[in-house]
């Protein structure tokens, strides 16, 4: 038996080096998608914002709080116009991401302590951006508020310390813990990862044997015997690929860049390993519906190209509704960065996570139709 | 070849294409129904939070009597320690972790200003909001109220030390998609994605079919390109046409997304940009050599696509050559106009440069689905 293992392997080893196709879906294609999404977001924090001011005061006041907004890293005063309606036509244009008004007498009504207002209109049909922008202008705001009230006070006859603590008597401070970067490269990026890896592996597989199925070599290929251990061998080289790249992108993000990994990468790496071998078996389950190479890659589409925004990363999972948490557990990928998650920022108790991993074992259920359905069509 | 011989010829090819009927159809009607799912029940409902209150005094009580009546937080533990409230975090529990430090009422009437220490998960960006959301709200409210009243007690009344505290106020104001919805944010950009998507994989099984089979290429023999061209655009135009009233008309409805672009401005563009992108598909598959090759490539692209569009990550933080790649693609000036159009009520003129770019790709690639067939036409004869 071995021996057939070991001859199946080899037969699909020599099959992905002559065909440029297969061997691109193992080596440059995830590579070169891989990069294509580090590169996107490497810069990790979003500067210079652009946007858009009406200063209808035009006093010392409102000048300084301006040059404390456009100060600020996150944002960037791109336009100074003179109507609300010229702002809102760049913010409409995408142009700008925000308008920031001053309104008039603004100067005059904080001398009267009349506590006027200065108004920020967000574009937050983009909520990332709108939730930077929002933290940022607030900050300056707050910021340049603060310095006019500790003049004002200093002016009092109050001494500089005390003007200081009276500004603000309970002082919050804000821990992130565990994404302690506060980067939404770390954020995104150890989810987009496995979720392009999972699309690789199901068309890979489906690729394999859709091929061989289409050329009509299937008999001859798995005979009468042995076709478990043909169909494991055959899957494999493609196991083995997969695992390499995603253990060299953990690496590369917890390694090169530097990020801390807290807990077991050993734990990660084995659910990463149940996670692609899962998705190989559910490429075949796709696959013996009918045994048509385009049709399957259809359905493998269907199932994988949705799955990021199932993984509770960018909304989370206790506010999904009934489908959608159904939708999520029938996803290896949801199980598997639950894992990552856990263990990279957490240090996770592994006890805690075992059930993660039986999870991601079950999966492998899948295999005993596929096997069944393979069985009964080779030999009819 | 008359031209309604080539029509007939795609159109039996087309619709006895399981594949082709899976994308164009069943796939359209799935996908549709799975997107929006993850974020169709609207509100992120209140996050379960740990009080760690190493002070015990009347002022520490009511502060986590106010954290927890906002809506964005709950607290459902009390710890005595940081340790065990961190335990609670990794055993997913809780969310986040709010301490109040030991003295801390003594130090708020001595004027020392002490700190409270609030903790979020930042493993998920918007849990890490909302926490942070509530927590400020709660701790500013205190502190003006604390502020309040010690400008009371030095005389000062109520009126004017309510409105001391501070010089000037920040309001802010959502200007589109007003109660910062999932569903509004990601929906309008990822259907224009899924209408790309479908009509490329549809038209590239579609010409793929043709250069691997040669009964295909037989009976299109002498057929010319431009009878091919106008009997694909028909046929997806048609389907597409409906996919598009469907997704823009029937779904934002079902799911009340903001529809606020004028019906003529929505359909003028939406027509361009299915002329474009059917331009497009036809090329590319004059490019791929069997049925199974469209899938995955435009598979894979979808990931790099809808991150370098701008409306998730902004354009701003994109190196420029993926940007400059990224408008190659009809889908990158497609969702910019649509989302600016129908979601921000942006007038026909200032979505100029999506529609200009659309143009720009339409005549391109309408030179390239001609080149391409004339291309495969050439090779096939001896």
């Amino acid at each position: 038996m071995f021996g057939v293992l070991n001859a199946a392997i080899v037969q699909e080893m020599l099959s992905i080096k002559n065909s440029l196709y297969k061997l691109l879906l193992i080596t440059l294609l995830p590579i070169l998608s891989f990069t294509f999404l580090i590169t996107i977001f490497g810069k990790g924090v979003a500067t210079e914002l652009p946007i858009v001011v009406v200063d209808k005061d035009k006093s010392e006041i409102s000048r300084q709080l301006l040059f404390n907004i456009d100060a600020s890293s996150t944002l960037k005063i791109a336009y100074r116009v003179q109507s609300t309606k010229e702002a809102l036509t760049l913010v409409k244009a995408s142009k700008a991401y925000a308008l920031v008004i001053v309104p008039k007498n603004f100067k005059r009504d904080i001398l009267l302590q009349m506590q006027p207002k200065v108004t920020a209109m967000l574009n937050t049909q983009y909520i990332l951006i709108g939730k930077i922008l929002k933290a940022a202008l607030l900050e300056s705001v707050l910021y340049s508020g603060a310095e006019v009230e500790y003049v004002k006070n200093l002016l009092h006859n109050q001494n500089a310390q005390e003007s200081k603590s009276s500004l603000t008597p309970i002082a919050l401070q804000i821990t992130p813990f565990f994404n302690t970067y506060k980067n939404y490269f770390l954020f995104l990026i150890p989810a987009i990862l496995p979720a392009i890896l999972q699309i690789f592996v199901v068309i890979a597989t489906i690729v394999s044997f859709g091929t061989l199925f289409k050329e009509g070599k299937e008999e001859e290929y798995f005979g009468n015997s042995y076709i478990k251990t043909k169909i494991i061998g055959k899957l494999l080289p493609y196991t083995l690929a997969y695992f390499i790249l995603g253990v060299a992108y953990l690496l590369y993000i917890y390694g090169t860049l530097g990020w801390i990994f807290e807990g077991s990468l050993a734990i990660t790496i084995f659910g990463m390993l149940l996670m692609i071998i899962a998705y190989q078996g559910l490429a075949l389950l796709f696959f013996v519906s009918g045994f048509d190479y385009a049709r399957s890659l259809s359905l493998g589409a269907v199932y994988t190209a949705p799955a990021f925004a199932f993984l509770g990363v960018t909304f989370p999972e206790s506010s999904m509704n009934g489908f959608a948490t159904f939708w999520r557990e029938v996803l290896p990928i949801s199980h598997y960065v639950q894992l990552q998650i856990s263990q990279a920022n957490y240090g996770g108790d592994i006890y805690l996570d075992i059930n993660k991993l039986l999870v991601l074992a079950a999966f492998s259920l899948v295999y005993i139709p596929v096997f069944m359905r393979f069985s009964k069509r080779l030999s009819s | 070849m008359k031209f309604l011989d080539v029509f007939a010829l795609e159109l039996k090819a087309i619709f006895t294409d399981v594949a082709i009927v899976l994308t164009i159809i069943g796939g359209v009607i799935l996908y549709g129904f799975l997107y929006p799912q993850p974020y169709a029940k609207e509100s992120v409902s209140a996050l379960s939070v740990s009080m760690v209150d190493l002070d015990k005094s009347e002022l520490s009580r009511e502060i986590s009597f106010n954290l927890n009546a906002t809506p964005q937080v709950e607290l459902v533990r009390n710890d005595m320690s940081l340790k065990d409230a961190q335990d609670a975090l990794v055993r997913g529990e809780i969310k986040a972790i709010v301490v109040i430090p030991a003295h801390f009422s003594r130090d708020v009437i001595l004027g020392v200003t002490p700190t409270i220490a609030v903790g979020a998960d930042s493993s998920y960006f918007l849990i890490y909001g909302a926490v942070l959301e509530g927590a400020m709200k709660s701790v500013l409210t205190q502190s003006a109220k604390i502020k309040i009243a010690s400008l009371l007690k030095s005389q000062t009344p109520l009126s004017e030390a309510k409105l001391a505290y501070t010089p000037y106020t920040l309001e802010s104001i959502n200007l589109f998609n007003k109660d910062n919805s999932y569903t509004q944010y990601v929906i309008p950009a990822v259907f224009v994605l899924i209408l790309h998507q479908t009509m490329l994989i549809g038209l590239g099984i579609l010409g793929g079919g043709v250069n691997e089979s040669p009964k295909r290429r037989q009976e299109l023999q002498n057929a010319a390109s431009y009878q091919i061209i106008v009997s694909r655009l028909i046929i997806f135009g048609s389907i597409f046409f409906v996919h598009m009233l469907f997704y823009f008309g029937f779904t934002f409805e079902t799911f009340s997304i903001t529809h606020i672009g004028s019906i003529y401005n929505i359909l003028s563009f939406g027509v361009l940009f299915i002329f474009t992108t059917l331009m497009f598909g036809i090329f590319l598959g004059t490019l791929f050599s069997t049925r199974e090759i469209a899938t995955p490539v435009v598979l894979f692209s979808s990931m790099p696509l809808i991150f370098s569009i701008g409306f998730i990550w902004p354009l701003e933080a994109i190196p420029a050559f993926i940007q400059e790649l990224s408008y190659l693609v009809p889908v990158t000036p497609a969702i910019q106009g649509f989302l600016r159009l129908n979601q921000m009520g942006a007038s026909f003129d200032t979505i100029l440069d999506s529609y200009m770019l659309l143009s720009i790709q339409a005549a391109f690639y309408t030179l390239l689905a001609f080149g391409g067939l004339w291309f495969r036409k050439a090779k096939r004869r001896p």
